[in-house]
C-alpha cells in the first residue's frame, strides 16, 4: 500500500480548509447541496460489478489516487460502479472498445488474470510495487494475453482507468479541499480577480512559515 | 501628531480637541452660546416666515439667505456640512473599495483615517458659531486635501501600472481615478470654510483674498465636473442600462454650469436658477443612494449576498458626494447674494 | 422514455412536487418555464400535430433558437423541437461539473479515424437552448477573408455570402445578445462598439496580456455573451466560473434566456424532450412534416417548411436517417455531400504555473484573447487561429493532466495541488475541410431505435502545421509572461462545423446561401453544419448571424411568394 498521505484538511497546502464548511453559505444553492449531499452518501458496495471485480477496482483506485482511510476518504470505486449502473458516460465510445460496463468488467477480470498468471494472486493481493508495475505496463500497452483481446489495455487505461477514476476524485469535496479550490459558487461568485487576490470565502494557501496564519484564515472561510 | 479614532461620544472629543487647538481660548460660556443660538433661531424663523408669505414659488426657491453680519460664518458652517458629507461618503466608499483591494498597500488605510478626521472636524465646525479659524479643523482639512492629491496620484499609478496601462478596462476596474478627488474637494471646502470665518464681522467675506462667493462657486463647479466625470465613467461601464443612470450626468453638470453663470454674470434670476438646480443635485445624491441600494438588490443573490454585492454592485456610499458638492454650491450662492451691487 | 434517462433523472433528483426536467416535459399545457423567474411560467401557444404549421424547427440552439424567435416575431406559426430538457437555470443548475453533465449530448455515438473526436462535453449540448447553454460565450466575428477562403486564401471553399453582409448581421447578433466587449477591437475592419462594456480581467487573462505585451502583439478583452451590467432580469456576471457547465445566474446570454422567451412570447411553441427521428417527404419531393418522439410515443407534426438545426452531427444524421426509396442516400443529398466535410477546431493548449496565486477558476474561462494569427499572414499553413486564457474546473483540469501527461498516483496529486497557480493559453484553430472527415450511420441504434452517428476524423498536414505553430507560439508567449513548468496539451479539439455545406453550386453543396436545400425547396438547415469553412474563431456568433440572415431571407421569400 502507498505511504500515508497528508490529511488534506489538516495538513497540505491549505491547512484547515474544508470546502464543506461553505455548505450553508451563499456559495451553495439548494440544488448544489442536493447533488453534493447525494454524492457523499453514495452506496459503498458494488451494484453492477461483481464482488471480485469491485475488489480489484478498489485496489486500482488506491493506486491511481492514493488516499488515507479517514473521514475525507472518497470511495472512488463506488463512484465508478455507480456510473456504470446509471449508464453515465461521456456520450461517445471509441470504436475499438465495448460499452463501458462490459469494458470495465472485462478489463478488471483481465487484470486479475494477469496478476494470477504472473504472481499467483489477484491484483488486490499484490504488493504496492507489483500493482504499480502492472498498471504501468497496462498504460504502456505492454500487457498481452487472450484476456486483453476485447479491451486493448493501453486504450482502456487512458479512456477509462484514468478518466473515470480521476474524474470521480476531482468531483469529490475532499479533492476540492486538498487543492484549495473554492468549490461551488452560486449565487455568490467571486470579487477579487487579480494575481494573489483571495476572497474571504476562498482557501488561504500556506506560504512557508505562514502555516498558522493560513490555518486561521481557512477556519474562517464560509 | 496622531489622533485617536473617534470614541463613542463625539461631543466630548470635539470639546477636548477644541480646547487643545483653540488659539485664543475664550472662556467657553455655555450661557452665552445658548443665548446666541436662541437668537439665531429666532432670526431664522422670522426670515423664513417673511419669505414663506411670498406665494407662487416652491419651497426651495423661496429660501433667501439671511442678511446677517455673520454671513461668513453661516457660509462656513454650510461648507462644513458639505465637507462632512463628502468625507462621510469617502469614508464608507474607501472602506468598501479598499477592503475589496484587500488593503494590499498599507497606504490604503490613509483615506479612512483622514476622512474620519474630516467628518469629525466638520461636525465640530457645524456646531461652531465662532468667527475664527480653528487649528484642528484647518490642519485636518489641509490633510484631507493633500490625501486627495496623493491618492489621485496613487490611483493614476494603479491604473497605469497594470498590464495594458491606460486603457479603458483598467480605468473601469482598477482604482477609480476620480474617487480620491472627493476627499480633495472635501478638504478644499473645509480649508475655504476656515478662511471664511476669519474675516471679521461686517467685512465682505473673502477666501484667499478673493471674493468668497465667486471663489467658492468656481471650486464647487470644478468639483462638480470631477464628480460627474467619475459617475460618467462608472455608469458608462454599466452601459447606462437603467435610464436613471443618466440623471447624475445631466442634472449636476447643469447645476455646475448654472452656478458659474450666476457667479460670473450675477443677477437674481440666475441665482434662482442655480439654486433650483443645486437643490435638484442635492436630491440626485440622495436618490442615487436609493438607486444604488436597488442596484445591489438586482445583482445575483441581492442583499442576501451582500458580501459580494456590496463590493461588486453599484457603490451605495458614493452618490451623497453630489449632495455634498451641491450643498457647497448653495453656500457659495448665499455668499454671492449682494455681489451684484 | 429509455431506462438510462429515467435512472439519470432519478439520480438528478425528484424535487418535491417538481419533476426533473430530464424526465417530464415542461413546456406543455399552454405554458413553458420562464427561465428568469423561479417557478415562473410563460404562457405558450400550442399547435395540434395535425395542424400544418408554417415552420417546424429541429433544435433550439444557436441556429434554431434564433430562427424560432425571428420567424415567430414575423408572424409565422412555429413549433421548435428539442431532444433535450427545458431547464430553469436558477433552480436546476448546481455548481458542480459532474451533475451538470446533464447538459451534454451523451446519447450513444461512435468515433473513429486517425484522430477520433471527443464528443459530449466537448462540443454537443442537448437542451432547449442547445450548446449555448453550456458554451463559453466567446463571441467573435470571422475575419473577412474567411468568407472567401478559396479566392482570397487559396484553400477550402468560398461562402456564398459576402463578408460585408455577414458583418451587418454580426452587428445585429451582437446587439441581440448584448455582447460585453472592448471599446476598441484591435483587429479587422471597423466594427461598432460592443453593446456592453468589457469584463474585468482575472489573473489568468493578465498572464496572456503580459505575454502579448512582451512579444509586442495585440491582445484585448474577449467579447463575451455574458452581461457586465444588468440586462432585464439578467444580473451581471458574478465571476463564478462555472460557465461551461451552465450559468445558474442567467448572466450568460444563452439562447435559453434570450431567443427562446422571445420566440414563446411571439407565439412559437417549444417542445422539450422531443426527439425528431425522421422528416417525411411526399412524392413531389417536398417535406410534409416530421416524426418525433415525446412522452413515450412517436408522433407526426405537419409543417409547410422544415428547418433542421441539430448541429453538425445530428443534422446530417437526421437527413441520413430520413432516407426513403426516392431518396436512398438520405434527404437533400443529390450532391452526395451530406455528412461530408466535417470540421472541428483545434483546441490545443500550453499550461504551466506561476509563482503568484492565480485562481483561474474565477470568472468566465477566457477573459483575454489575441487574434494575432488570424490577421497575420506570414505563416506556412492555411487558415488562422486565436488563442485565449483558460480556467478549467477541477474535473476538466484533471482530465487534461491525465490525458496529456498520463499522470496518476502521487505524481498526479502533486500536479493537481498546483491548481491555484495554474495558467494556460488555448487555441481555437481553423481545421481544413476534408471530404474524408464525415458523419455516417452506424448499424447500432440508440434508445429511440434510430441508427447512431459514426464520426470519422483525421487531421491533415495543414492541421498539424497549424497546431505546431500555435503550440510553439503560445509557449513562447507563456514563457515571456513568466510561466514555468510549461507542458502541452496536444490532443484536444472542440467546436464542430460542416457536414451540410452551403455554396453557390448545387453540385458541390447541399444548401444555398439562404440555407435552403437545393433538392427539397421547403427544407432549410440553419446551424453550424452549413459552414463551408470553419474560420479561426469560435463559431456560435457566426451561426447566430447566419440565422438572422436566414430569417430575413425567409421573410423576403415569403413576401415574394417563393416559399
Ligand atoms: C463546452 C463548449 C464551449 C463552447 N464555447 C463556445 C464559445 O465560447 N464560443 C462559441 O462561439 N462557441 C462555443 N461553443 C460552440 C457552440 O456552442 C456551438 O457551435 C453552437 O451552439 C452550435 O449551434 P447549433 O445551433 O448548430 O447547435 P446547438 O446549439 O448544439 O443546438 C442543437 C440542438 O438541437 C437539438 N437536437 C439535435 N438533434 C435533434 C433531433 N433530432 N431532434 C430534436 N432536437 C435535436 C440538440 O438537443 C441541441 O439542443 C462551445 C461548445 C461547447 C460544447
Ligand atoms: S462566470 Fe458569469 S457567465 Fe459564467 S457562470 Fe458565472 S455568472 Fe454565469
Amino acid at each position: 500500500m502507498p505511504d500515508r498521505q497528508p490529511d488534506p484538511v489538516e495538513e497540505g497546502r491549505f491547512p484547515g480548509y474544508d470546502v464543506l464548511r461553505k455548505r450553508s453559505s451563499m456559495s451553495w444553492n439548494d440544488r448544489t447541496r442536493e447533488v453534493v449531499d447525494r454524492r457523499l452518501a453514495v452506496e459503498r458496495g458494488p451494484r453492477t460489478l461483481s464482488a471480485d471485480a469491485f475488489r480489484c477496482l478498489e485496489a486500482v483506485c488506491a493506486q491511481i489516487v492514493p488516499q488515507n482511510q479517514g473521514p475525507s476518504f472518497a470511495p472512488l470505486a463506488a463512484y465508478v460502479d455507480e456510473g456504470l449502473t446509471l449508464g453515465l458516460g461521456p456520450g461517445y465510445r471509441n470504436a475499438e472498445l465495448p460499452e463501458a460496463p462490459e469494458a470495465w468488467a472485462k478489463a478488471l477480470a483481465a487484470l486479475d488474470a494477469t496478476a494470477q498468471r504472473e504472481h499467483d494472486a489477484v491484483f488486490a493481493a499484490l504488493d504496492d510495487a507489483q500493482q504499480k508495475s502492472l498498471l504501468q505496463r497496462m498504460q504502456k500497452g505492454e500487457l498481452s494475453g487472450p484476456e486483453w483481446t476485447d479491451v486493448p489495455p493501453k486504450l482502456f487505461f487512458s479512456q477509462h482507468v484514468l478518466t473515470d477514476i480521476v474524474a470521480a476524485w476531482a468531483a469529490h469535496p475532499s479533492a476540492w479541499s486538498r487543492i484549495g479550490f473554492g468549490g461551488p459558487a452560486s449565487p455568490r461568485g467571486y470579487v477579487r480577480m487579480g494575481f494573489g487576490m483571495r476572497d474571504s470565502w476562498e482557501a488561504a494557501e500556506a506560504h512557508p512559515g505562514q502555516e498558522a496564519k493560513a490555518a486561521r484564515e481557512n477556519r474562517r472561510v464560509r | 501628531m496622531s489622533f485617536q479614532p473617534l470614541p463613542a461620544r463625539p461631543e466630548r472629543t470635539l470639546r477636548l480637541l477644541d480646547s487643545l487647538f483653540r488659539r485664543n481660548k475664550p472662556a467657553a460660556d455655555p450661557a452665552r452660546i445658548a443665548l446666541d443660538r436662541l437668537g439665531r433661531s429666532f432670526e431664522r424663523a422670522r426670515a423664513t416666515a417673511i419669505v414663506a408669505a411670498r406665494p407662487g414659488l416652491p419651497d426651495a426657491l423661496r429660501h433667501q439667505p439671511l442678511v446677517s453680519p455673520r454671513k461668513g460664518v453661516d457660509a462656513a458652517r454650510a461648507l462644513n456640512r458639505a465637507s462632512g458629507l463628502l468625507a462621510f461618503s469617502v469614508l464608507t466608499d474607501s472602506a468598501l473599495e479598499h477592503y475589496r483591494g484587500a488593503f494590499r498597500n498599507k497606504a490604503m488605510f490613509t483615506p479612512l483615517a483622514t476622512s474620519a478626521l474630516t467628518v469629525a472636524a466638520s461636525l465640530h465646525g457645524t456646531t461652531d458659531q465662532r468667527e475664527s479659524a480653528h487649528l484642528f479643523r484647518d490642519v485636518t482639512y489641509a490633510l484631507a486635501a493633500v490625501t486627495g492629491l496623493v491618492g489621485t496620484a496613487f490611483h493614476v499609478f494603479n491604473v497605469g501600472s497594470r498590464v495594458g496601462g491606460f486603457r479603458w478596462v483598467n480605468f473601469f476596474y482598477r482604482a477609480p481615478v476620480g474617487a480620491p478627488m472627493a476627499i480633495l474637494i472635501s478638504g478644499l471646502f473645509g480649508v475655504a470654510s476656515e478662511r471664511l470665518r476669519r474675516e471679521g464681522p461686517g467685512g465682505r467675506p473673502t477666501v484667499f483674498g478673493l471674493g468668497a462667493g465667486r471663489t467658492l462657486a468656481t471650486i464647487t463647479a470644478g468639483s462638480m465636473a470631477g464628480t460627474v466625470g467619475e459617475a460618467w465613467l462608472l455608469h458608462f461601464r454599466g452601459n447606462f442600462q437603467n435610464p436613471a443612470m443618466y440623471i447624475p450626468v445631466t442634472i449636476p453638470p447643469a447645476s455646475g454650469a448654472l452656478l458659474m453663470d450666476a457667479a460670473i454674470r450675477g443677477g437674481e434670476k440666475r441665482r434662482t436658477a442655480a439654486r433650483a438646480s443645486l437643490w435638484a443635485t442635492v436630491a440626485t445624491g440622495i436618490a442615487g443612494t436609493f438607486f444604488h441600494a436597488y442596484g445591489v438588490q438586482r445583482m445575483m443573490g441581492g442583499w442576501r449576498n451582500w458580501k459580494q454585492n456590496l463590493l461588486d454592485g453599484p457603490p451605495v456610499p458614493t452618490p451623497p458626494a453630489f449632495t455634498g458638492v451641491a450643498l457647497a454650491g448653495l453656500a457659495a450662492l448665499d455668499l454671492l447674494e449682494g455681489d451684484d451691487a | 422514455m429509455c431506462a438510462d434517462q429515467t435512472i439519470l433523472a432519478n439520480r438528478e433528483g425528484l424535487r418535491s412536487g417538481n419533476l426533473s426536467p430530464m424526465q417530464q416535459v415542461r413546456a406543455a399545457g399552454g405554458r413553458a418555464p420562464d427561465p428568469h423567474v423561479t417557478g415562473g411560467w410563460l404562457s405558450m401557444q400550442e399547435y395540434a400535430d395535425g395542424e400544418e404549421v408554417d415552420f417546424a424547427i429541429v433544435g433550439t440552439g444557436a441556429g434554431g433558437g434564433t430562427l424560432a424567435a425571428e420567424l415567430a416575431e414575423a408572424g409565422f406559426s412555429v413549433v421548435a423541437f428539442d431532444a433535450g430538457p427545458y431547464f430553469r437555470p436558477l433552480e436546476d443548475f448546481a455548481s458542480d461539473e459532474t451533475a451538470q453533465s446533464q447538459l451534454f449530448w451523451t446519447d450513444k455515438r461512435i468515433v473513429d479515424g486517425d484522430n477520433p473526436l471527443k464528443m459530449g462535453s466537448n462540443n454537443s449540448g442537448k437542451a432547449v437552448g442547445g450548446s449555448t447553454v453550456h458554451y463559453a460565450m466567446v463571441a467573435l466575428r470571422q475575419r473577412p477573408e474567411s468568407f472567401a477562403s478559396r479566392t482570397k486564401q487559396g484553400f477550402g471553399a468560398d461562402w456564398p455570402i459576402s463578408w460585408q453582409e455577414m458583418w451587418r448581421y454580426y452587428t445585429k447578433a451582437e446587439d441581440a445578445l448584448k455582447i460585453s466587449g472592448p471599446i476598441r477591437y484591435p483587429w479587422g475592419p471597423k466594427r461598432p462598439r460592443y453593446p456592453y462594456r468589457p469584463h474585468d480581467l482575472n489573473a489568468a487573462a493578465l498572464m496572456l496580456a503580459k505575454g502579448a505585451e512582451a512579444l509586442g502583439i495585440d491582445w484585448t478583452e474577449t467579447p463575451l455573451a455574458t452581461v457586465s451590467a444588468p440586462r432585464g432580469k439578467s444580473p451581471p456576471c458574478v465571476y463564478r466560473g462555472f460557465c461551461r457547465v451552465g450559468c445558474s445566474t442567467n448572466a450568460k446570454q444563452s439562447a435559453l434566456v434570450t431567443f427562446i422567451p422571445r420566440a414563446i412570447r411571439a407565439g412559437a411553441e417549444v417542445r422539450d424532450l422531443a426527439m425528431v427521428g425522421r422528416i417525411e417527404v411526399n412524392k413531389d419531393g417536398r417535406a410534409t412534416g416530421l416524426h418525433y418522439h415525446r412522452a413515450g410515443q412517436w408522433r407526426f407534426q405537419r409543417a409547410r417548411n422544415v428547418i433542421v438545426a441539430g448541429y453538425a452531427i445530428e443534422s446530417p444524421r437526421l437527413l441520413l436517417n430520413s432516407a426513403t426509396d426516392r431518396h436512398p442516400d438520405g434527404l437533400a443529398n443529390s450532391s452526395g455531400l451530406v455528412g461530408k466535410y466535417l470540421m472541428t477546431q483545434s483546441n490545443q493548449a500550453v499550461f504551466g504555473v506561476m509563482d503568484d496565486e492565480v485562481r483561474w477558476n474565477k470568472g468566465p474561462p477566457s477573459l483575454a484573447i489575441t487574434e494575432h494569427w488570424n490577421y497575420d499572414d506570414r505563416k506556412d499553413f492555411f487558415g488562422g487561429y486565436i488563442h485565449m486564457s483558460q480556467g478549467p474546473l477541477p474535473v476538466e483540469w484533471s482530465s487534461v493532466l491525465t490525458g496529456s501527461k498520463g499522470l496518476w498516483g502521487d505524481a498526479l496529486l502533486g500536479e493537481l495541488d498546483k491548481y491555484n497557480h495554474q495558467v494556460g493559453l488555448k487555441m481555437v484553430g481553423e481545421m481544413m475541410p476534408q471530404e474524408r472527415n464525415q458523419v455516417t450511420l452506424a448499424d447500432e441504434v440508440d434508445q429511440y431505435g434510430l441508427r447512431v452517428a459514426r464520426i470519422t476524423y483525421s487531421w491533415c498536414d495543414n492541421d498539424k502545421a497549424m497546431i505546431k505553430h500555435a503550440l510553439d507560439f503560445m509557449q513562447q508567449q507563456a514563457e515571456a509572461a513568466g510561466v514555468k513548468e510549461i507542458f502541452r496539451q496536444k490532443n484536444d479539439t472542440n467546436h464542430l462545423a460542416g457536414t451540410i455545406r452551403m455554396g453557390a453550386d448545387r453540385r458541390t453543396s447541399v444548401v444555398n446561401a439562404d440555407c435552403r436545400s437545393w433538392d427539397i425547396p421547403n427544407l432549410f438547415v440553419c446551424d453550424g453544419s452549413v459552414f463551408p469553412t470553419t474560420g479561426g474563431v469560435n463559431p456560435s456568433l457566426t451561426i447566430q448571424a447566419l440565422a438572422l440572415r436566414t430569417a430575413d431571407r425567409i421573410k423576403e421569400l415569403s413576401r415574394r411568394g417563393e416559399l
